[in-house]
């Protein structure tokens, strides 16, 4: 079972990668190919839009894969200085404002996505809900890697995303 | 609601809860108790990022990631050397050189740290420099990084506040070189006090065959930064333009770089922004809800209640911008304290640009400080010198900063225009 759910888990990155590393040339493609079609030719309008939704994408898929790889920016002093059991408990409570949390932000997500299915972006016509589908998708994914820890943490494992500490800014 | 969304958000913190968790579960929560439709949080989570000028944030991460390792970072310090290692002490006077040649190549603090850092520290170990006060050195003058433009925390305040990156990165030259002055001044101090050797003597001859060694280098400031201020790039703009420089330099010219390590490169560049956006994103629900609560204004009012000492005020606010910074990353900080100080800003009559440097300046002296301090973790790794250590030998280097600091702060003609 627990060896399942970490093959399941790091299946997730493993796929996520290439995603947001896609999404970075692609972003570094489209601005090149405004800056070149003004600069010589006419300018394209379709390119900042696309731009931002990709940026929209990178973030919210990037964000799901630095939650894989426990790379969120978190303040574990207070945490970290408790006695053992206690942190156990602690970091139980987290998991479950965490699943509740991006639980509700999966449903309402989709909710929002279907209100807007109606929209079309102003400039390439694409339907809206194409760009919003991101969050349901991120947020149900880091949903199930919170289960995951539960899961870990009730039966002892200590493969814990616990690396969070990896301060980037 | 208010007291309910404070208590939260402290309470999630110290759990040890993501930063963009904490903020988003805390909101979301005190949005439910007072009846508002949760349909806002999705609405404002993408307004917050779906902006063009945002798209500059990866952009610049990944360009000052790749500029940062091999070939260039050693021939910008070849440079810095030639022009300063004269001087006794010369290598930590050199170290602050090139983080302020780095600043003006990356926008963050960790990748000027970790270029100079990397590159330096074994030369600085073997001339006999004491390597934990070595390594603080380097920290601190990581801090210019997001200082001197580009800096991702000048466009994410930018894009808070409706200010124009542009005018921002203007405004940062000033203080930047100014960090820089300050930090030299304490190197050479300590370099006659503790008898530190001189380096590379002062010679026309090399200063030439250095700064020709290094132009590939030198020239990508040129590029992103006149770009921007001629007109002819958006700083977004820019930004592409900057990797596509760099990919072209390390691949083709100095062929330090695989493909191999560019796909890593840019992997990393690409979770390391969306960590930043996401919080932006979650945040935008809060200053949102914030906002309909008009507790900025309330702020503002309290605050102006209290005294009328623009002054101390901007005293107060100052310390509470570098206490946020103690305990929290850059980014979370900026975006947080942003939309609740602006109104105050505005009633003691401080510009937005004024204030965007003040606040990154308070956050950017925030990384050398524990325990949240990127900057002095970075250099730690990047030299094998334990952070307690490092920690303890920044003290003059901060004391310094904090100078610049209030003058950044109290002398507006010179510091912002």
């Amino acid at each position: 079972m627990l060896k399942v759910l970490g093959w399941v888990d790091r299946i997730v990155g493993a796929v996520l990668g290439p995603v947001v590393v896609a999404g970075m040339v692609a972003l570094t493609f489209v601005i090149s190919l405004q800056i070149v079609s003004r600069v010589f030719f006419t300018s394209v309008t379709w390119t900042e839009e696309v731009a931002r939704f990709l940026l929209i994408w990178i973030t919210f898929l990037g964000a799901t894969l630095a939650f894989q790889q426990g790379r969120h920016i978190a303040v574990q002093l207070a945490r970290d200085s408790l006695p053992a059991n206690l942190r156990r408990i602690v970091i139980g409570a987290g998991i479950l404002v965490s699943i509740a949390f991006l639980a509700t932000l999966t449903w309402i997500g989709w909710r929002y996505m279907d209100l807007q299915s109606f929209q079309r972006s102003p400039s390439l016509r694409i339907p809206m809900n194409n760009i919003y589908l991101v969050m349901p998708v991120a947020s149900g994914l880091m949903a199930a890697m919170s289960c995951i820890d539960l899961v870990r943490l009730l039966t002892g494992d200590t493969t814990i995303r616990d690396r969070m500490r990896d301060v980037v800014e | 609601m208010s007291l309910v969304l404070v208590l939260l958000f402290v309470l999630f913190l110290l759990m040890g809860l993501p930063v963009a968790i904490v903020i988003g579960a805390s909101t979301m929560a005190a949005l439910n108790l007072g009846d508002v439709p949760l349909m806002v949080v999705p609405q404002q989570m993408f307004a917050g990022i779906n902006s063009f000028a945002l798209v500059a944030v990866p952009m610049f991460v990944l360009a000052g990631d790749i500029l940062a390792q091999g070939e260039i970072s050693k021939r910008l310090i070849a440079f810095a050397d030639s022009l300063l290692g004269f001087i006794k002490g010369g290598l930590s006077v050199v170290s602050v050189l090139a983080g302020v040649f780095f600043a003006a190549i990356s926008g963050s603090g960790a990748a000027t740290t970790a270029a100079v850092g990397a590159s330096l520290v074994p030369e600085l170990k073997r001339k006999g420099y004491d390597p934990a006060s070595a390594a603080s050195l380097i920290a601190a003058a990581g801090t210019i990084g997001v200082v001197i433009p580009p800096s991702v925390p000048m466009i994410i305040y930018a894009v808070i506040a409706q200010e124009s990156v542009k005018s921002l990165f203007l405004a940062g030259f000033i203080p930047g070189v100014a960090m820089g002055l300050g930090l030299m001044i304490v190197a050479v101090i300590q370099g006659y006090r503790r008898a530190y050797p001189r380096g590379t003597s002062l010679s026309l001859k090399t200063i030439v065959r250095t700064f020709f060694a290094a132009s590939w280098g030198l020239m990508a400031p040129l590029i992103i930064l006149g770009g921007i201020f001629s007109g002819v790039f958006t700083p977004s703009e820019a930004a592409v333009v900057a990797v596509n420089y760099a990919i072209l330099v390390s691949l083709f010219i100095y062929r330090d770089l695989t493909l191999r390590g560019l796909y890593r490169i840019i992997l990393r560049a690409g979770v390391t922004t969306a960590v930043i956006l996401f919080v932006i994103a979650a945040s935008s629900v809060l200053s949102w809800t914030l906002a309909s609560w008009q507790v900025p204004n309330a702020i503002a009012a309290l605050a102006l209640s209290l005294t009328d000492n623009v002054f101390l005020l901007l005293l107060v606010v100052m310390a509470l911008i570098l206490i946020t910074g103690v305990f929290l990353e850059t980014a979370s900080a900026l975006i947080i304290l942003t939309p609740m100080l602006l109104p105050l800003a505005a009633q003691l009559g401080i510009g937005t640009v004024h204030f965007g440097i003040i606040i990154v300046v308070g956050l950017a002296i925030g990384m050398v400080t524990p325990p949240v301090a990127i900057n002095l973790f970075v250099a730690s790794s990047t030299t094998d010198q334990p952070v307690e250590r490092i920690a303890r030998a920044v003290v003059p280097y901060l004391a310094v900063l904090i100078v610049v600091y209030l003058m950044i702060a109290y002398i507006p003609v010179i510091f912002a225009n």
